[in-house]
């Protein structure tokens, strides 16, 4: 029994310095490596970016002169600095220099001093995202105004400001600036995918229709070695740099969010060592499966570039669990971990949700990777016998 | 020895091979001599237990080929028709693997694969890596890598296709060892010139089946021909004229 194994053991060494000597290989594990860690980083830096560019507010106000006072008002605001708006407000939006312009009405003074509604123009683009804040900011600066004043009009009066408030409106905002970092970290569990099937995708198919095409399968195969063993020693090579890819991929994630100026989403948020080493847990064996579906297909396609057209529709297959998830939610369904694929979606998300799940899931998911992947093999090897697939259907 | 009883292997309605029997000693070369398209290298596949035949029977050393493959691919060098190497392996490491995988380790392996990069002339390339080796050099790599074992059966198919002329006779000078150390030598060629000289036996294949065999003498005579080359082409078109006959 032992002799099989070590056989595997052979053709793993041979494949494993094979692949790490074959550039492709290598920049497969780079590319899917460092993909996740920089889209974190590129989306949480332009979400905080926008943040404090609500924040600090530079507010180009045309007109000032007609309202001395209010533009006094406004420079105390907090975060805001107001500055001399340029020649053509509208142009100036249009074009993007300015996110957002104030126009004070030549007529402001009078009317103000009438107590009419004096006139304010507020100029800005709803299309750009990056603007839509500082325009809402902007907006909120001056209806705070507005009913300031409206009260001080009412208390001159000699009424109180709360009878003009008929119906006293009080957001309460639900998502937590953790939420909407949540929903950006939601994007890792994809990425994680991703890196445990890129990284696998160069040492798999080259052992594989690799191995057939520059015509070395049938020399392999005159060797007294069982080809379950040969193909086992190949998955194993081919687990280990998927599982190196996924591995690199979380160690960077983890640098990367550590340097985000994650404090500026809300300070409350964090994932911890602890979370990062649960969802290694939850990836690393998705290794043993990706690497085995991978060697499935490569062995049904006839030539090394079919191979590789059906491998680039085999790598569309982690994206399918998140593009139907609005339909099949997946939070708090921790029995998906018997499917392979969806179920480390499933873990994920209730991992990154706060809500970890018990520790015989990960196992589950573990098992259920493995005894799909050994299914795979088997066909594999199955596959392997046929003269066919041998020495190809000339 | 290498025993091969009524063997026959079709793919859908062509007959690759029908009825071929033949048997090569030890201590001799076997040459298999045919045509492109004979059914050489058809046979030399259902020999190495990676074809299965529909009918007939495959002897190494008296083991059944087809029951149990593994233990006659054990006694079995085979250089094939396809002799793919790894472009970023050495030499020296893709004979340590073959070695490997055919149960060889520590002393034994090293001493086998240092004395076969001798033989073959592969010192100088021996640690450089496969990529951008010429036809004869990658076929050295895959002739060592076949032998690594020490097999007492080595089967060779066109052993010296697109080899120049240096690698050739060096190929033949291995052939003419493996026979002098006492190993049982099957190869197969289109070349009479290289059939006449090395083999012990010749056995002719026309249309997958066996249409002469003996030493290169008695061809001759069986034939009524001086020359080899006369002889095979009457052998050949012999099979041809029993096609005609039988459909």
């Amino acid at each position: 029994m032992s002799v099989p194994w070590q056989r595997t053991w052979v053709v793993f060494r041979k494949e494993v310095m094979d692949g790490f000597r074959d550039r492709r290989s290598l920049y497969s594990i780079l590319v899917s490596a460092l993909l996740s860690p920089l889209i974190m980083a590129v989306m949480f830096t332009t979400m905080a970016e926008r943040q404090r560019s609500a924040e600090e507010l530079r507010l180009p106000v045309a007109g000032q002169a007609f309202a001395p006072a209010f533009v006094d008002w406004l420079r105390q605001q907090s975060g805001v600095t107001v500055v001399e708006a340029p020649g053509n407000p509208e142009a100036a939006v249009r074009q993007g220099d300015e996110d957002v312009v104030l126009i004070i009405g030549r007529e402001f003074a009078e009317k103000f001093a009438r107590s009419l509604p004096a006139p304010v123009q507020l100029v800005g683009d709803v299309t750009r995202d990056t603007a839509r804040p500082k325009v809402q900011r902007a907006r909120a600066l001056v209806s705070a105004y507005s009913s300031q004043m409206g009260s001080l009009r009412l208390m001159a009066r000699g009424v109180s400001p709360a009878v003009a408030t008929a119906v006293r409106l009080e957001a309460i905002e639900v998502s937590s600036a953790q939420q909407r970092a949540a929903r950006i970290l939601s994007f890792l569990p994809l990425l994680l995918v991703m890196a445990a099937f890129v990284g696998t995708l160069q040492i798999a198919s080259d052992s594989t229709a690799g191995e057939r095409e520059r015509g070395s399968l049938e020399p392999l195969l005159l060797n007294p070695v069982p080809r379950s063993a040969l193909i086992a020693g190949k998955w194993l090579a081919a687990a280990c740099s998927g599982a190196l890819s996924v591995v690199c991929s979380i160690l960077l994630c983890t640098i990367v969010l550590s340097r985000i100026p994650l404090h500026e989403l809300g300070g409350r948020f964090h994932l911890d060592a602890a979370s990062y080493a649960l969802m290694a847990a939850v990836v690393l064996p998705l290794v043993f499966f990706s690497s085995a579906i991978v060697i499935f297909v490569a062995m049904l396609a006839r030539s090394y570039k079919e191979a590789q057209t059906y491998l680039g529709m085999l790598l569309s297959l982690p994206l399918l669990p998140g593009a139907l998830a609005p339909l099949f939610p997946l939070a708090g369904k921790p029995w998906l971990a018997v499917f392979p694929v969806v179920g480390q979606y499933a873990l994920m998300e209730d991992l990154l949700g706060g809500k970890p799940p018990a520790a015989f899931w990960y196992l589950v998911a573990a098992l259920a990777l493995i005894g799909s992947a050994v299914l795979l093999l088997a066909l594999t090897t199955r596959q392997l016998r046929r003269e066919a697939t041998i020495f190809g259907r000339g | 020895m290498i025993d091969i009883r009524n063997l026959s292997k079709s793919f859908g309605n062509v007959q690759a091979v029908r009825d071929v029997t033949f048997a090569a000693p030890d201590g001799a070369v076997t040459g298999l001599l045919g045509a492109n398209g004979a059914g050489k290298t058809t046979t030399l596949r259902m020999l190495s237990g990676l074809m299965k035949p529909d009918a007939g029977s495959l002897l190494v050393d008296g083991i059944d080929v087809c029951a149990q493959p593994l233990a006659a691919q054990a006694r079995m060098g085979m250089l094939p028709d396809a002799r793919g190497i790894y472009p970023r392996l050495t030499p020296r490491e893709h004979i340590h693997y073959f070695g490997q995988l055919q149960g060889l380790a520590g002393e034994r392996l090293v001493a086998s694969t240092a004395a076969l990069i001798e033989k073959l002339g592969l010192q100088e390339i021996a640690d450089r890596r496969a990529e951008g080796f010429s036809q004869g050099e990658r076929t050295k790599v895959a002739l060592a890598r076949a032998l690594v074992h020490n097999p007492r059966n080595v089967i060779l198919d066109e052993p010296t296709n697109g080899l120049d002329i240096m690698s050739t006779r060096a190929t033949r000078e291995l052939i003419r060892r493996l026979r002098s150390e006492g190993c049982c030598v099957v190869f197969s060629s289109h070349i009479m010139q290289e059939v006449s000289a090395l083999c012990d036996r010749i056995v002719v294949i026309a249309q997958g089946a066996v249409v002469a065999a003996g030493t290169p003498g008695e061809l001759r005579a069986q034939t009524g021909c001086d020359s080899l080359e006369d002889a095979f082409v009457k052998l050949a078109g012999l099979a041809d004229d029993t096609e005609e006959f039988s459909s």
